[in-house]
């Protein structure tokens, strides 16, 4: 098949061309490399559209594993390769990460190039290369393809979280951006070359036939050992190292800490960060080798603790917070662990969609932030806003419509995929992995905090009186911030209809779309829903979920969105009550002593400083005098010695030609009389 | 015919009076001198042996050796040229400083 496939590469290629003219040609252009990139972007767009055209009508997928092959494995060693996969799942990501990318180029013309900033074709650079790394992530093949670019996107936020490199915080913000995450990349690589240990032959690939995830469901099959542990074992092993990887990019507990310092970044960069790129790649990791992962019920438990504890987590720490790309810092903590959440709980659709909504509806409240941030002269602080809804309205009702999605109210696009979420959970919960109700009563708790968080913000920044000069007469925004407001405000609205499951449920309408796009994945590639979650699924025959429900499925299903949609309204009316008033005070200070520990982060950097300085230096200091000492000491002391002995031997080498000849002279007389004396002359 | 011994004494000899001048004297050309007694000791073995095996190898060697001193001296004279130049002198003991 020709077209849309054959495309694939050139979505990734276009942006980094972008970076490419924006690094060299940037100083010399318009808008300093803009242009480019929304060119570029743009491109990407209509490509990434078109191929999920061609998925939707065609066979389902492509599959390219082997389109360039750098080492080749001879008798059964590894074979690395770069290739392409397009599945359903791939190709929906393709769409919103150069959707994202795209609006978050338009926005930057209003938040970067009119805000006078220098050193723009370094950002536009950063931006391309940004986009270009995630995308060939998204259509990564196999795994060391896309453990590469998972680095290069981690290079990346490092870049653009420290563009501002001459102030003191984005530096230190940036660098621990990058040393967090590859702390868990650490683990990551261990895990890829285990896993490319484990099944050489699967050469890392994520679909088909000679895919690890298929290899892994044979050897369990067989009973195969790996170095001496049987195959559940190992495979258990190998996605926590890979897991490790996840928890770093995707800010889950502990390795969260990076991301509320990466604020320090533009705007933009954050939106891109947290909607569509570095922070999706690690929960789209997970949904990209599912299959694997689905053969471990522990693996799944794991994930769905760390993913239901730290969106508690998270949500609790948002909702102290007086800056405002703070709350939404935490919010993203908190939503990515749903998203965990749902992949541990066995709902691999419901978090493709709680990603999907998710990157729209942050998206959208982070460069409403920008907007708002433009136009409070880049003053953070949520405590001199308040009354920004009648000065700028379209960014109100925009993040309005992100903010409903975020707290999860009916029927925007975040109710959908939340409620989504906790149903999966609930019924496999409910089924026979009663563990899973310990990760979803975190997540139910926590669409709580969301709501009040999250109407905290709203009302705090736009409600009330203004509450300083800046806030009393905004600077105004221009049409490259209000139009990419408007384009994800709609999609915040409507984008729950993609999987209205309740809805299905309750009507029997098949309206379910995004399962249906799911499950159009080809058989061969073994990445579908049905052979990851139907009735004989890898998630019934392996990690033993099953399904159970309180009332019926119809009770269940208006329960569960019941009790989580009460949450969010009781949440919201908290903070409507608090804080919807002309003069809000701070009743957090209420919470006493928990405030202080909230306002800390429950010393969560405290302690990985301690860490680091406590733990790790006297350790490495240890380890400097063993090396100085000993392993120097050694190679100093055989120096020492030659050169010692060299000085003494030099002496016979006087320099009078006589002497010479009368050493040559008697070492022959001795030679002579040696050979002699055994050689029986004598 | 004169036994072969005979020629190895006097090979024997001359090459005892070449290495006698290069360990005593300090004269470089007595010094190129005895390297020529040395070098023709070695030729007249070379042709002794040629003479009592039948064999002309060794006299073939020995027009080898020959001119290999002739360029030998013209590289030791040269060297002592220089010897002269720089240190007024052809004393072999002088030049001392390619040492440590």
């Amino acid at each position: 098949m020709t077209g849309a496939f054959e495309l694939v590469p050139a979505i990734a290629v276009l942006p980094l061309a972008a970076f490419v003219i924006a690094l060299f040609a940037g100083k010399y252009m318009p808008k300093k490399g803009a242009l480019a990139g929304i060119a570029a972007t743009a491109g990407s767009l209509i490509l990434s559209l078109w191929v999920a055209l061609t998925v939707a009508t065609g066979d389902g997928g492509y599959n390219n594993p082997d389109m360039y092959t750098f080492v080749e494995g001879l008798g059964g060693t590894v074979t690395l390769e770069l290739g392409v996969l397009i599945d359903p799942l791939s190709a929906l990501m393709l769409v919103i990460v150069s959707l994202i990318s795209l609006l978050v180029h338009v926005f930057s013309l209003g938040y970067m190039n009119d805000e006078g900033e220098t050193g723009l074709p370094r950002y536009y650079a950063g931006l391309g290369l940004f986009t270009f790394s995630m995308l060939a992530f998204v259509f990564a093949s196999n795994l060391l393809m896309a453990f590469m670019f998972f680095e290069l996107v981690g290079l990346c936020s490092y870049l653009l979280i420290g563009f501002w490199f001459r102030e003191e915080g984005p530096p230190s913000a940036a660098k621990k951006a990058f040393l967090v995450t590859r702390f868990g990349d650490y683990f990551f690589l261990v895990g890829v070359v285990a896993i490319f240990a484990m099944f050489p032959a699967a050469a890392g690939r994520f679909a088909g036939d000679g895919s690890f995830p298929a290899l892994a469901q044979a050897a369990i099959e067989s009973g195969q050992t790996f170095y001496g542990f049987d195959a559940q074992t190992a495979i258990l092993m190998a996605g926590l190292l890979v897991l490790g990887g996840v928890m770093g990019k995707s800010a889950q507990f502990p390795l969260h800490t990076w991301l509320p310092d990466a604020m320090e970044g533009p705007t933009p960069v954050s939106a891109l960060i947290h909607a569509a790129t570095m922070v999706a790649a690690g929960v789209f990791l997970v949904a990209r080798m599912y299959g694997f992962y689905a053969l471990s019920p522990t693996a799944l438990g794991v994930i769905a603790f760390v993913g239901g504890f730290t969106a508690l987590f998270a949500a609790t720490m948002g909702v102290v917070k007086q800056e405002l790309k703070q709350v939404l810092a935490y919010s993203t903590i908190s939503q990515y662990g749903y998203m965990m959440l749902a992949l541990g709980g066995g709902g691999y659709v419901a978090a493709v969609f709680h990603l999907t909504t998710h990157a729209v509806f942050k998206a959208l409240l982070f460069l409403g932030a920008g907007s708002v941030i433009i136009a409070m002269h880049h003053n953070e602080n949520m405590w001199d806003m308040g009354g920004l809804k009648d000065r700028m309205p379209v960014t109100y009702w925009t993040f309005l419509a992100g903010s409903l999605a975020l707290a999860g109210i009916f029927p925007f696009a975040g109710f959908w995929s939340k409620d989504e979420v906790l149903f999966e959970v609930l019924i496999h919960g409910l089924g026979d992995s009663p563990l899973l109700l310990g990760g979803y009563a975190m997540g139910l708790l926590a669409v709580f905090f969301t709501g009040f968080y999250t109407f905290r913000m709203v009302f705090l920044t736009f409600h009330g009186e203004p509450r300083s000069d800046v806030a009393e007469d905004p600077e105004p925004v221009r049409w490259n911030v209000k139009g990419p407001l408007a384009v994800l405000g709609v999609l915040s609205v409507v984008l729950g209809a993609i999987n209205m499951v309740p809805i299905k449920k309750l009507t029997g309408a098949k309206i379910d779309y995004l399962h249906q796009w799911l499950d159009k994945s080809p058989d061969a590639f073994l990445t579908s829903v049905h052979h990851y979650a139907g009735d004989h699924g890898l998630l019934h025959d392996y990690a033993g979920y099953t399904k159970g429900y309180l009332a019926g499925e119809t009770g269940t299903v208006l329960i569960g969105a019941a009790v989580s949609l009460g949450l969010a309204l009781a949440g919201v009316l908290l903070a409507y009550r608090l804080y919807n008033v002309p003069q809000p005070v701070e009743h957090t200070d209420r919470l006493g002593r928990a405030k202080t520990i909230l306002m800390h982060n429950y010393y969560q950097d405290e302690y990985q400083v301690w860490l680091a300085t406590g733990l790790t230096l006297p350790v490495a200091k240890a380890a400097d005098t063993f090396d100085q000492g000993i392993v120097d000491g050694v190679v100093n002391g055989i120096s020492s010695v030659s050169r010692f002995s060299g000085r003494g031997l030099r002496r016979i080498q006087t320099g009078v030609v006589s002497n010479y000849a009368a050493l040559l002279t008697i070492g022959l007389v001795l030679l002579i009389a040696a050979f002699g004396l055994m050689g029986g002359w004598f | 015919m004169i036994d072969v011994q005979w020629y190895l004494l006097l090979s024997a000899g001359l090459f005892c009076i070449g290495l006698f001048g290069i360990l005593t004297r300090r004269n470089a050309l007595i010094f190129l001198m005895s390297v020529e007694l040395m070098l023709n000791a070695a030729n007249i073995n070379l042709i002794a042996f040629s003479q009592h095996f039948g064999h002309v190898d060794g006299q073939v060697f020995a027009l080898f050796g020959m001119a290999l001193a002739a360029a030998e001296v013209a590289i030791g004279l040269g060297i002592i040229l220089v010897l002269y130049r720089n240190f007024g002198d052809i004393d072999v003991t002088a030049p001392t400083t390619m040492r440590w």
